[in-house]
């Protein structure tokens, strides 16, 4: 029986990561899921982009492809168009996925590509030291908006889900019991499949708001945790400060690849 | 020999299309080498446009016309335009019912209404081919049947295009 | 296997053509003046042999999709011009450092910025050598005719190949509208070149996906391959594809990335002659221009006057041992461009032998004449 160690590499242990960084617990989460799914690695590709969740790559034994900022989704597109018995995995932060790659994520669940992406959101660019995303929440403090953020976040699951996203789902880093179950759910399901994973960063966004240490942040994203369920019956103002975790969109539509495909049989000439 | 030929008018009239008519016909079925470069633009119907085709018997190096031996004017302000080009050896070939012919001007000048002809024919799109066979007929740079064989695989898998055209052919070589 | 056809075609039609016959089976691209008719005729062919084509949302995703389609196991094209070249810029430097293989065509119109985009230009001499940061080697074609912009394609795929990199079709508005006789053919299996895969006994474990001890790059198994797991990566990385940014690894990875280009140029250059051998009066240039040096050279050579042509169908490297044999031996060079200067700036460079340069520049639109060479050289 494989264990989540098969899929992983330990020469560069330890992690990059800071202490009580929820980034561990995702990278965990993914190789243990792997391991679960019992895949060969060779017909596994991690497309990951330039951020703090782009790192994983480095403790991941599988085909790796390590892009520029923003890029892994169209990166990773190619991978699955070129061969679709690949497992594809894209792993990116909020600014990669959402904000300087936010482009590219519409249109690859427009496409519905068959990958899976795993968007790691801290609401900041931890990297480079805190400066704000698409995802920070308004009047956040962070080493670009020393008087308060003026924008309001993007909500990824609703971009993703609005742009025709397949499968969409969102854990928290507080609860990896269900983000692995949504981590599998969203491999298994054949084509575009996003998956949302709040984490903490105690380092920059939880020093700059106050937030206490890295237990405390993730106590606190467990309280505002809540279901699709219950929050069907909520106002978008209670909505306002909560985390809606679970499976949010799960719906069949065939992938660009299969549709192309269907084109080549019909033109095709040659043997 | 080396032939220069300009084919002008105003977007839509088919003018590209002759072009590659006279270009496969000399280069596929006559074995010559042909060249051609046509006007390129974001607009695309009712403006002024020309297509430049080269036939040799060499290999062709700079491909735009310099000093046409051939020209075909299907619009007044393509005539106006190349007006200034005209010596006593060019062929113009033009559409009366389009073009009022300069007084004075050089050049031997044949003029047929292609438009109504083309009416007449049953389609106007094929004005420019009716003009394409009267100019083959005249310079003799290309015979009827390699236009024909060139008109075919043009309009492949399009059997009334290739028709109409041949007819159109026809038509021309016989004025 | 196609039967080999007599084409009356475009060059930017051509150009698809001579992909396919290379063997590339994946286009991923955004639509540009005067480049458009590659992606529609891309479009339109490659289910036929079994390909793949999607449009992108822009030329970043467009050139980040053709390194992962590549990396996975299809050569991979696409097609720009000007504005869409300077977006691929960022990830032409991704395939560059991660030594991925894949063909740009940048058919090249006036800039900068929208400039003409539907008039032609060579301003992007540069752009395709400098325009991604930092210090690496590129390969850049250029072609001067529709026949060339088929039978340049299998050349710039198996050199893409070769070398593990990508590679710029440094074309023209001229040469991509020009529709002239093309001979279509099925390439021998012999001529076409595919990336080395690792040797079948090596034990997965001691598999580097990257080499930098010579000029020659390490074998790339496609992601994919059932026994070499592939890693890649943009960051600067070691053998094992692991990021290792110390200033030993970083200014070994820089020289690498330049030698393997610099230090093969002599397997990469192509040049071309048009009556060289006796000529008195020598005409160097690429492109578009090298069909007006060529008129210029018969009727030059009709007066009486020994001229000839040096063609540069390699831009990148620049064929440096032939221009100096050129330079070394006239009075005088005439350089005709549709630029400013960018290639007689490159020129002047290997220039140790006193050679006057001539530069006959066009920047606005119109294919240098014939004439204009000629009067360049009797001006002075």
């Amino acid at each position: 029986m494989a264990t989540y160690k098969d899929y992983m590499l330990f020469d560069k242990l330890p992690q990059t990561w800071c202490a009580g960084c929820g980034e561990g617990i995702a990278l965990q989460s993914i190789a243990a899921v792997l391991a679960s799914t019992g895949y060969d690695k060779h017909d596994i590709a991690l497309v990951s982009g330039i951020g703090c969740f782009g790192r994983v790559d480095d403790y991941l034994d599988l085909n790796c492809m390590h892009v520029t900022h923003g890029r892994a989704l169209p990166a990773a597109t190619g991978i699955a168009l070129a061969n679709p018995n690949l497992h594809v995995l894209v792993t990116m932060g909020d600014g990669d996925g959402v904000t300087i790659g936010g482009n590219h994520l519409i249109h690859c669940a427009r496409r519905n590509i068959n990958l899976t992406a795993i968007i790691a959101n801290n609401y900041n660019y931890g990297q480079t030291g805190g400066q704000y995303s698409a995802t920070t929440p308004t009047g956040s403090i962070t080493s670009t908006s020393p008087y308060g953020h003026v924008e309001p976040p993007m909500d990824i699951c609703k971009l993703a889900a609005a742009a025709g996203g397949t499968y969409v789902a969102r854990a928290t880093s507080y609860n990896p019991v269900q983000m692995r179950k949504l981590i599998k759910d969203g491999i298994y399901h054949k084509g575009f499949s996003l998956i949302e994973i709040m984490v903490a960063c105690p380092t920059h966004y939880g020093r700059y708001n106050k937030q206490g240490e890295a237990a405390r942040m993730m106590k606190l994203m467990n309280e505002q945790s809540i279901t699709p369920e219950e929050a069907s019956h909520m106002t978008e103002e209670e909505l306002s400060n909560k985390i809606v975790v679970g499976c949010l969109v799960n719906k069949e539509r065939d992938d660009y690849y299969t549709k192309y495909h269907k084109i080549i049989e019909e033109e095709r000439e040659e043997a | 020999m080396k032939k220069e030929i300009v084919l002008s008018g105003v977007g839509g009239q088919g003018l590209i299309s002759t072009g590659e008519i006279i270009g496969q016909a000399a280069s596929i079925f006559e074995g010559l080498n042909a060249t051609m470069t046509a006007s390129y633009g974001s607009e695309t119907r009712g403006t002024f446009t020309k297509t430049d085709v080269i036939v040799s018997d060499k290999q062709i190096g700079y491909p735009n016309v310099e000093v046409p031996d051939l020209i075909l004017c299907l619009a007044q302000v393509a005539y106006d335009k190349y007006l200034p080009l005209f010596r006593d050896d060019t062929l113009i070939v033009y559409d009366t019912d389009e073009v009022k012919k300069a007084d004075f001007s050089k050049g031997q000048h044949i003029g047929y209404p292609f438009r109504s002809m083309g009416i007449e024919l049953g389609n106007i799109q094929t004005a420019n081919t009716i003009a394409l066979g009267v100019m083959m007929k005249h310079t003799g740079l290309l015979t009827k049947e390699n236009i024909l064989s060139a008109i075919a695989s043009r309009f492949a898998g399009k059997e009334k295009a290739i028709a109409m055209n041949s007819k159109a052919l026809e038509k021309g070589f016989e004025l | 296997m196609r039967k080999t056809v007599k084409k009356f075609i475009e060059g930017n039609v051509a150009m698809v053509e001579g992909a396919i016959a290379a063997g590339a089976r994946f286009y991923a691209g955004y639509p540009i003046s005067p480049s458009s008719e590659i992606a529609e005729t891309a479009s339109k062919e490659l289910p036929k042999h079994g390909g793949m084509y999607v449009q992108m949302e822009d030329e970043l995703s467009s050139m980040a999709t053709l390194l992962g389609a590549s990396l996975a196991g299809k050569k991979s094209f696409t097609a720009t011009s000007g504005p869409g070249f300077s977006l691929m810029q960022e990830n032409l430097g991704l395939g560059v450092m991660s030594e991925i293989p894949a063909v740009i065509y940048d058919v090249q119109r006036c800039g900068p910025s929208t400039g003409a985009a539907t008039k032609p230009a060579q301003g992007d001499l540069m752009q395709a050598r400098w325009g991604t940061h930092g210090d690496h080697g590129i390969i850049a074609l250029s072609p001067s005719s529709a026949q060339d912009c088929f039978d340049l394609s299998i050349t710039a795929f198996n050199l893409s190949e070769k070398y593990r990199t990508p590679v710029v079709f440094l074309a023209d508005e001229v040469i991509g509208h020009l529709r002239e006789t093309v001979v279509i053919r099925q390439p021998d299996p012999s001529e076409i070149i595919n990336r080395r895969q690792p040797d079948p006994d090596t034990k997965p474990e001691n598999f580097r996906p990257y080499d930098f001890s010579g000029n020659t790059p390490a074998p790339m198994p496609f992601i994919g391959d059932k026994k070499f797991l592939m890693r890649t990566t943009g960051s600067t990385h070691n053998e094992k594809g692991a990021f290792c940014p110390t200033p030993d690894n970083i200014n070994r990875v820089t020289n690498y990335l330049t030698n393997k280009i610099e230090k093969n140029a002599d397997a990469i250059v192509i040049t071309r002659e048009y009556h060289l051998e006796d000529a008195d009066e020598v005409i160097i240039t690429f492109g578009c221009c090298v069909r007006s040096a060529m008129t210029a050279v018969d009727r030059l050579r009709q007066k009486g006057i020994k001229a000839g042509l040096l063609q540069l169908v390699t831009i990148w490297p620049m064929a440096e041992k032939k221009i100096r044999s050129v330079l070394s031996s006239v009075h005088r060079v005439i350089i005709p461009e549709m630029n400013l200067g960018q290639l007689a700036n490159e020129i002047r460079k290997f220039n140790d032998y006193g050679c006057k340069i001539i530069q006959v520049n066009r920047n606005d639109g119109i294919l240098i004449t014939p004439q204009q060479i000629i009067d360049g050289l009797e001006a002075k």
